[in-house]
């Protein structure tokens, strides 16, 4: 519940940092949050870094795509603030670490885990942002 | 209306989105979209730094405008808001003063104050040394921490030295700081904090909007994020590995 509440600010000043307006602030929060639940969970289960990535950045994608329909916005003022508290900071520090003590192995281990986990954020996001336009120009036919 | 007022309206529009990290797919058919509403046809190209468009003008003649774009930042709020008004010019034009004065008042616009992203920056730092699992002394030190690499990079940014230097010296200022406040406090956790003070610096949008823009097929521009979000990572790393290699041994 702690982390909840954390993941909430974390995605919510980012955004501030970003200048999202007002009134969208409150679900840029969501959008981090409902990102952390599933990346904390499904790493819980699975104990998979790359795998709970890759599904928080698409629960990240399919929250902001909607609410982007909804409120009339672009989706990347839900998704980049949101996929914020994903980003694999420990991984890369990890590695700058390694090589600061010539630990080359363990630094190889651990870069190609935070490029592993930077890339399935973006294909998560990349995923579901290709399935929507898919919908739209589908739909987009059916009217026309 | 005159042809190049339409163009100067799409340029300026276009200008705004740029340079406050819009992908490129979005800036082209923002472009397309003004254009198409005062019933100009266009044909624009839009590179990360710079935007060209082209119009086959009344009497055959083509009218060509390149503007260079130099600075980029990220202001989503400003992005949306060219982007309803490119949605609103669709369903009714406005005269050109009209629309010229509405783009200035979107590029003026001041956002949130500078104390406040200040604050937000250490609040930043602080929430996620608490997520990856810290301890509140922990947090208190990236808070503070967070706040001057948050300074010292708008700054810096603002002085324009060269690109990625920012990044770079705030690298420096993150690990230097830690080292420090471990070396006076004992029992804070490094590792931790240093983390969560470079969270802020990490180039998310770059990444995000490059994969964007492969998925539009603009596989040029897409290489240009990809390429600048590794630059950014690469000069954050530098700056605190140099630091750890000398400060470890004295910690």
């Amino acid at each position: 519940m702690e982390e909840i509440v954390l993941a909430f600010i974390a995605s919510v000043c980012p955004g501030i940092m970003y200048n999202v307006t007002r009134r969208n602030l409150l679900w840029v929060g969501i959008s981090g949050m409902l990102g952390w639940i599933t990346y904390a969970w499904i790493l819980e289960v699975t104990g998979n870094v790359v795998f709970s990535s890759f599904l928080g950045a698409i629960i990240v994608g399919l929250y902001s795509e909607s609410v982007a329909r909804i409120l009339k916005a672009p989706a990347m003022v839900f998704s980049i603030p949101g996929i914020f508290p994903l980003v694999p900071g420990i991984a890369i520090y990890n590695s700058t670490q390694y090589i600061s003590e010539n630990k080359l192995l363990e630094a190889a281990n651990t870069g190609i885990q935070a490029i592993a986990c930077s890339a399935a954020i973006a294909f998560g996001i990349l995923l579901v942002s290709a399935v929507f336009r898919l919908l739209k120009r589908s739909t987009k036919k059916e009217t026309a | 209306m005159k042809i190049n007022q339409v163009m100067d309206i799409a340029i300026k529009a276009g200008k705004i989105l740029l340079t406050n990290g819009s992908e490129i797919y979005r800036v082209e058919d923002t472009i397309g979209r003004i254009c198409r509403s005062y019933g100009v046809d266009a044909e624009c190209f839009v590179l990360p730094t710079g935007i060209f468009i082209t119009v086959i003008g009344k009497d055959g003649e083509p009218l060509s405008y390149v503007k260079r774009i130099n600075e980029r930042t990220v202001d989503l709020s400003c992005i949306e808001k060219v982007n309803s008004f490119s949605r609103s010019l669709q369903r009714n034009t406005m005269s050109y003063e009209e629309a010229i004065n509405t783009l200035d008042s979107i590029e003026k616009e001041k956002g949130f104050k500078f104390a406040l992203r200040l604050l937000v920056a250490g609040i930043t730092a602080f929430v996620y040394t608490l997520l990856f699992k810290g301890t509140i002394q922990d947090s208190i030190a990236s808070f503070f921490i967070g706040m001057l690499i948050y300074f010292s990079k708008e700054k810096i940014a603002r002085a324009g030295i060269f690109r990625f230097f920012e990044h770079f010296a705030s690298g420096l200022i993150a690990a230097g700081m830690s080292i420090v406040a471990v070396k006076l406090f004992s029992g804070l956790n490094i590792y931790r904090i240093i983390i969560s003070s470079i969270m802020i610096l990490l180039p998310g949008v770059a990444i995000t909007n490059a994969l964007k823009d492969a998925l539009h097929g603009d596989i040029v521009s897409s290489q240009f994020g990809i390429a600048e979000a590794v630059f950014i990572v690469v000069s954050v790393s530098a700056g605190v590995a140099i630091i750890l290699s000398f400060g470890l041994g004295w910690i």
